[in-house]
């Protein structure tokens, strides 16, 4: 009978099992999915230490604002203190014209590109703030503009793209 | 004045309407689902020019004297650049370590201000500052007129 034949290994006995070999295989890499970009949770901080701090870093140099990043980035890892992120905001482009001496007509100066990188840090203490302030103050390179602050929700907004579609139909619904 | 038959016109606009709020519900659903993106930034794509390889750059060869001279140059501003570091470890270890005596002995004084010491400052940040400049701005320019156009390109989901 069919029903006989089937050898079926129990699971108490020593043959359960016998036929696997997916263990024996190299395990194949989960397949990739397209992560979601979302807002990570923004911590307040207790009263003695600060929460998700912003360092942004503003040049018109390139070369110049990322080695400032790394460094900055580097001495957060040296000083242990938690980086949750280190990115590069997009890049503005302005175009400076100016009115010629005699004539009405604007004429191109030059074109300038604004760079900004980012470094998130978590759980500063206050007693080592202004420290690490003094520190980076003292290794800022020339024309680097710094800010720091408390890292908001409008921050991360202003990373993504703008939805005009969205908005709008919001705008209609309500 | 009131008819006989009524129009009938307010009911097939109903249900137009009704159509029409739910096809924009539709759409807004659809576009909800869809997870916002982030900028791509134009500092981490390299222009298509300077992918074409016809621009090879061919060096000369250097003279002995001139590697040489180029690896004890290196050696020194490793030297330099290690100097620099230490000095900096340094200088954060003893405002660390002065700071610490000080909240000790203010501490001793009086636990009062030791805890409003410890506290976190709140005017601390926002904090802004300009980098030192390589030339400082002139007392008496008179720039020319002119103004600033913002170019950057904008996009959209």
């Amino acid at each position: 009978d069919a029903l006989l034949g089937c050898h079926r290994s129990y699971r108490s006995r020593p043959t359960h099992g016998i036929g696997k070999f997916k263990y024996l295989l190299p395990k194949e890499a989960p397949k990739k999915r397209k992560e979601k970009v979302q807002m990570k949770e923004i911590d307040a901080g207790t009263e003695y230490q600060y929460g998700d701090v912003n360092i942004q870093m503003t040049s018109y140099d390139l070369c110049l604002v990322e080695h400032f990043a790394q460094y900055v980035h580097r001495l957060c890892n040296r000083l242990s203190i938690r980086v949750n992120e280190s990115y590069a905001m997009p890049t503005k482009t302005n175009e400076v014209l100016f009115m010629e001496d005699r004539g009405s007509k604007m004429q191109l100066d030059a074109v300038l590109t604004t760079h900004q990188r980012v470094v998130q840090i978590r759980g500063l203490s206050s007693t080592f703030a202004p420290i690490l302030l003094e520190i980076i103050q003292s290794s800022q390179p020339e024309g680097v503009h710094l800010l720091m602050k408390q890292h908001t929700e409008a921050d991360f907004k202003s990373r993504l793209k703008s939805r005009p579609e969205l908005e709008e139909l919001l705008a209609e619904m309500s | 004045p009131c008819r006989a038959q009524p129009k009938k016109k307010k009911k097939v606009d109903v249900k137009k309407e009704q159509a029409q709020k739910e096809r924009m519900k539709k759409k807004l659903k659809k576009l909800e689902k869809a997870p916002p993106e982030l900028i791509p930034i134009e500092d981490f794509i390299t222009p298509l020019k300077y992918s074409e390889s016809n621009r090879v750059r061919s060096l000369p060869a250097l003279s002995p004297e001139e590697s040489e001279r180029r690896v004890l140059l290196l050696k020194k501003w490793c030297l330099f650049k290690q100097k620099q570091d230490e000095a900096e470890k340094q200088a954060i270890k003893a405002l660390v370590e002065s700071q610490q005596e000080a909240l000790k002995e203010l501490r001793l004084e009086s636990e009062e201000l030791f805890e409003a010491a410890i506290r976190r400052d709140e005017g601390l940040f926002p904090f802004e500052r300009d980098g030192p400049s390589y030339t400082p701005p002139l007392p008496g320019y008179d720039p020319p007129e002119g103004k600033c156009v913002d170019i950057t390109k904008v996009y959209t989901q």
